[in-house]
């Protein structure tokens, strides 16, 4: 072993593994350019240990695979990659001539700098094709985060046009504030209605317990002694509840709002007690 | 002795579908094997479709003097495994600063797959080390000296010494 070939035996270990930074790997394939029968022979060796360690990972790949890469080279034979490059020397060669240039570089030489030429541009494909997997999931990740935050905008204008129009309600002349008081489950609790008979309304209770599993309060609008079911509301821990009331068609004035206590999730006509009503109109 | 993987290989170069399904059977366990040391499942199925691909349309240039089917088709898996191990990293250094470098590492992944086996489990522990971290974490001898906190000279040479241990190891001659 000659003293020049010494620091290329330890590059060969690295190259191998292909844990070489750029620089020296760039001067390993300089130095095996040169055809170094020394350093080809540590790397195949190398090369066959690193198979071996890999013969202890074994571990079966997911049927879709084979069956992918099958369906992939069926329809044609395969492109040779030793064909085009011949056919490009052979068209090069025929140029060369027809150009009446002297045909001063061989075959075999323009035919290993096109080896290297496309085996450079596959190894550059298949990077791209990597970072493009790469950046296919971090277009997916920000398509994801702009999902969630179109959806938190949505929630935010929902909740925006629901207090616009509560304060239209409440700038508009012919709503008027209806109380309810707590009637015997619930003597404490209170509601309020804002209603007009064009826009619809807004009911909110306070201080109603807590409605037991598979019930539901529901809102009654009695009209001529005849209760319409006017939307369904549930109460958080401190009893508060608030439900957005549409307007009753056909009906001019509300003579009572009443709530009561109903199963889920509610029904046409009232059959539970109830729990806050308003003094008749 | 003649590996039967030589004929296959000059199917394939022959255009021979059923050699290459033949081939494939034979060696993407251990393909694959290499790469799901180095990616998650979904990813290692992706690269391990990317590397035979790669051999079906190369089987023309397989010259069995330079290296065993074995070996050939190694390179080929670990070469595509460092790509995306390497720009997932780089990806990762601009986009994921917050998190730290542990959180990469311990993907779930990843837990099982811990286990030392083998011929690299007989080498003294920092050669191991250095060998595992080329192989199957992609690292350079620089970012390995770095992660390590050792000089990169130290690097190198445990890098050669295992290399040259694990060549004697399993009886590969020069």
């Amino acid at each position: 072993m000659s003293a020049a070939h010494e620091p290329f035996a330890e590059l060969a270990a690295g190259y191998a593994l292909g844990a070489l930074d750029p620089r020296d790997a760039a001067a390993f394939e300089r130095h095996l350019a040169e055809r170094c029968a020394e350093c080809e022979e540590s790397l195949r060796a190398y090369r066959e240990a690193l198979a071996r360690v890999a013969a202890d990972e074994r571990e079966a790949p997911p049927p879709h695979v084979r069956a992918a890469l099958l369906g992939r080279i069926a329809p044609a034979p395969p492109l040779r990659r030793s064909r085009p490059v011949r056919l490009v020397v052979a068209w090069a060669a025929t140029a060369a001539l027809a150009a009446g240039i002297a045909a001063v570089v061989t075959a075999s030489a323009v035919g290993a700098r096109y080896e290297a030429r496309i085996a450079a541009i596959a190894r550059e494909a298949d990077a791209l094709r990597a970072e493009l997997a790469v950046q296919t999931r971090t277009v997916a990740d920000l398509q994801r985060k702009v999902d969630e935050q179109d959806h938190a905008l949505t929630m935010v204008r929902a909740e925006s046009a629901e207090q616009a129009r509560t304060l239209a309600l409440l700038g508009d002349p012919a709503t008027r504030v209806v109380t309810l008081a707590g009637a015997k489950p619930s003597p404490n609790a209170q509601g309020r209605m804002l209603w007009n008979p064009q826009a619809g309304g807004l009911f909110v209770a306070a201080a109603l317990p807590p409605a037991p599993a598979g019930k539901i309060y529901e809102l009654w609008a009695i009209a001529a002694g005849k209760p319409r079911a006017a939307g369904t509301f549930s109460v958080d821990p401190d009893g508060r509840g608030r439900v957005r009331v549409e307007p009753i068609a056909g009906v001019a004035a509300v003579d009572v709002f009443a709530v009561t206590l109903e199963p889920e999730p509610g029904g046409t006509s009232p059959t539970g007690e109830i729990y806050l009503a308003s003094k008749e109109a | 002795m003649r590996s039967p993987g030589i004929d296959l290989i000059r199917r394939m170069a022959g255009g021979d579908r059923d050699g290459f399904a033949a081939f494939y059977d034979a060696y993407a366990s251990l393909a694959f094997g290499v790469l799901r040391r180095m990616l998650p499942p979904e990813e290692a199925a992706e690269a391990l479709q990317d590397v035979f691909w790669e051999l079906w349309r190369a089987a023309g240039d397989y010259d069995p003097s330079r290296g065993s089917p074995e070996a050939w088709v190694t390179v080929r898996a670990r070469s595509r495994g460092i790509d995306r191990v390497r720009s997932v990293r780089r990806r990762e250094e601009v986009f994921v600063v917050a998190e730290s470098a542990d959180d990469a590492s311990v993907d779930p992944s990843f837990e099982d797959r811990d286990t030392v086996r083998g011929a690299l489990a007989s080498l003294p522990e920092p050669q191991r080390e250095v060998l595992e971290l080329a192989y199957w974490k992609g690292l350079t001898q620089s970012e390995i000296a770095a992660r390590l906190g050792q000089p990169l000279g130290t690097v190198k040479t445990r890098m050669r010494l295992g290399m040259d241990k694990l060549r004697g190891l399993i009886g590969v001659s020069s």
